[in-house]
């Protein structure tokens, strides 16, 4: 194991999940935003209520904008691109330049035409495209195994979480849950065990699962 | 060679791409810009450069050796070569290093020492810079790049490769390690010279560090690893200044600093790199004094010229400096970055009477200097070439032995009638190529 501090470990954790918020909230924006094109007017409204943040948009062309690209929401695409900038960009000897590019150039993206298009989709397919070869650079060229298992512990618990509010079917919660247990298994980094187990209980039940879906989400997200 | 200028998008498209970029606080906010590359290198000429070569080291041999003597000693003053006074008075002299002998005895490990070429096509000394000077990363990249953009070019020319420049570092760590990792201590990502820290740790293999990472047990300095265990450091090569790099030695009230490193360090138990106290050596005032110097501790005349300089502390300088004060440039010694440099042809006669009344009142806080008619390189601007000033800051590192990178920093002034060439007054950069034969 390489030299790895507190802190970077909390950055190479939260790297990871600011990195796979965008990767899918942006893929499960575009089904919304397909939604929203036959006249679903208040289809992104549902997509608000799932992922857990307000409604402050008011209309669907306002969130077509500002859930994208506003720097002053929170919770837009953009403010946690920056996020996982801000984790990334103190991690060029852990990451490698060649890896933080990926990064780097999701972030140039939203900030720059992006936000200015009227057809946003097709220059977001380029942050996707990017995020996507972050993963598979950092897989090749990361060479400390702990860190690449700190930020995929981080990607597999965003993406868990995610799964679970956007009601994505039992087969792949499961699938992601396991990929989680595994990274989290080889991270070093200390959780509670109860929580892990509980939620492998509530996951086992299969389409069930969901019966109990709080109390699942509960455990995750008390897992540290 | 003019390839690369068909490529000149091309390559700032991919030094925005790996973030190369520096930071300036404009209002008290911090912006980050890209730092403008120009395609057209500087180019020096093998013999030309042996000869900056030999200068470069004997400069900075004797500036190590006049540290050495500084914080023990003093023998430079007791035998009157530099007045007393100017020593002490000297905001860079720290009390609190006196008699610290530092591991291989070297103080300025990476020294970054300013130059122009002058129309006579001699090379003249601005100023030297012993601190934590920044910049080597810069043509460092750029050098990956444009070997891309023009490979040609490069296999017909025999052009030294710069990119060891992280080798020599690390080399340089290595030699003055006291056991233990090396480490590339900065303030933040939110420094000027962020990218350069992180890029410099990743291409040593050093780690990258902030101040809250680092602790002292015992007398040692300790890396803090995630789940409780801890790394020895053998080697700091700190981005952040003296007075911020121990609140239990300098100012109490940082937070960027780490407590007791300085204890660590006078116990011979790790290196700091560049030694704390160097500002002593490279203050502009101190300058006027360094072929002095170099006489004094090698008995040997300095290869590189000063530029002409005139030390308002003494008397008939200072009558000279007022006397001549339109043609002159002065300098505040306790600035840098550009700032604090007065050209007296800018100013009226009102200001002029203003500026000499000031130079009367605090004579040791200027120097003056002839204005020197420097070289102008070409530039791309559009779709032609236009000359523009441009200096070198040279990088010389001392390990077991000191040794010159053969390239440099070379920054240009993009505006036509400016000699300020800093990036934080809006200038850019050019890669520096040494032919090797």
């Amino acid at each position: 194991m390489g030299a790895i501090s507190i802190e970077k470990a909390d950055r190479m954790f939260w790297l990871g999940r600011y990195a796979e918020r965008v990767l899918t909230t942006l893929i499960t924006y575009f089904d919304f935003y397909d939604e929203m094109i036959d006249g679903d007017e208040e289809a992104y409204r549902t997509f608000c209520d799932k992922i857990a943040i307000p409604d402050i948009y008011g209309s669907k062309e306002n969130f077509q904008q500002r859930y994208l690209f506003d720097q002053e929401d929170p919770n837009s695409i953009l403010s946690n691109m920056e996020r996982a900038f801000d984790n990334a960009v103190v991690m060029r000897d852990e990451l490698g330049t060649y890896t933080l590019a990926y990064i780097q150039m999701s972030l140039d993206v939203l900030k720059g035409e992006g936000g200015r298009t009227d057809a946003p989709v097709y220059d977001l397919q380029q942050v996707i495209d990017y995020l996507n070869a972050f993963w598979g650079c950092m897989d090749d060229q990361v060479e400390d195994e702990v860190c690449r298992n700190i930020i995929k512990c981080g990607k597999y618990l965003e993406r868990l979480d995610l799964y679970m509010r956007l009601g994505y079917p039992a087969k792949a919660v499961e699938k992601e849950f396991s990929k989680f247990i595994n990274r989290l298994h080889r991270s070093g980094l200390s959780y509670r065990k109860e929580n892990e187990e509980k939620l492998a209980q509530i996951i086992d039940l299969g389409e069930a699962w969901t019966d109990r879906g709080e109390e699942a989400l509960e455990a995750l997200w008390n897992l540290f | 060679m003019y390839e690369l200028v068909d490529h000149t998008e091309d390559i700032n498209r991919l030094l925005a791409r790996y973030g190369v970029k520096f930071g300036i606080y404009k209002n008290n906010e911090f912006h980050e810009q890209l730092f403008p590359f120009d395609p057209l290198p500087r180019i020096i000429p093998a013999e030309e450069f042996e000869f900056l070569d030999r200068g470069l080291s004997q400069r900075v041999t004797a500036l190590n050796l006049f540290l050495a003597d500084i914080y023990s000693d003093k023998k430079i003053i007791k035998d009157g070569v530099i007045p007393e006074d100017f020593v002490y008075s000297s905001k860079g002299y720290l009390p609190q290093c006196e008699g610290i002998v530092p591991p291989g005895r070297i103080y300025s490990h990476i020294s970054g020492i300013d130059l122009v070429q002058g129309k006579d096509k001699n090379w003249y000394i601005l100023e030297d810079n012993l601190r934590i000077p920044s910049g080597a990363s810069y043509p460092m990249i750029a050098r990956e790049l444009t070997r891309r953009a023009a490979p040609s070019t490069f296999s017909r020319t025999h052009i030294s490769d710069n990119r060891n420049y992280a080798a020599m570092l690390k080399e340089t760590l290595d030699y003055v390690n006291t056991g233990g990792i090396n480490v590339v201590l900065t303030p933040g990502r939110y420094n000027a010279a962020f990218f350069e820290h992180s890029y410099l740790a990743e291409r040593s293999g050093a780690v990258l560090s902030m101040p809250q990472d680092l602790f002292v047990e015992e007398n040692r300095l300790y890396y803090r690893q995630y789940g409780g265990k801890k790394l020895q450091v053998g080697a700091v090569y700190r981005r952040l200044s003296d007075e911020y790099l121990d609140p239990l030695t300098f100012l109490p009230q940082s937070l960027i600093g780490v407590p007791g490193i300085m204890d660590v360090y006078r116990k011979g138990n790790v290196a700091i790199v560049n030694a704390p106290g160097n500002g002593v050596a490279d203050d502009k005032g101190i300058y006027y004094f360094v072929p002095r110097m170099i006489k004094y501790y090698l008995g040997e005349e300095a290869i590189l010229s000063n530029a002409p300089t005139y030390l308002a502390f003494y008397e008939k300088d200072r009558s000279f400096i007022l006397e001549h004060l339109d043609r002159l440039v002065v300098k505040d010694v306790s600035e840098a970055g550009g700032y604090g440099v007065i050209f007296g042809s800018d100013l009226t006669k009102e200001k002029l009477g203003e500026l000499a009344k000031v130079i009367q009142a605090e004579p040791r806080r200027f120097i003056a200097q002839e204005v020197i008619d420097f070289i102008d390189l070409d530039i791309v601007e559009g779709d032609h070439a236009v000359p523009r000033k441009a200096d070198l800051r040279a990088f010389v590192l001392a390990g077991e032995k000191t040794r010159v990178w053969p390239s440099g920093l070379t920054r240009f002034s993009r505006n036509p009638d400016s000699f300020v060439v800093n990036s934080s007054q809006g200038g850019g950069f050019k890669d520096t190529w040494v032919l090797s034969r």
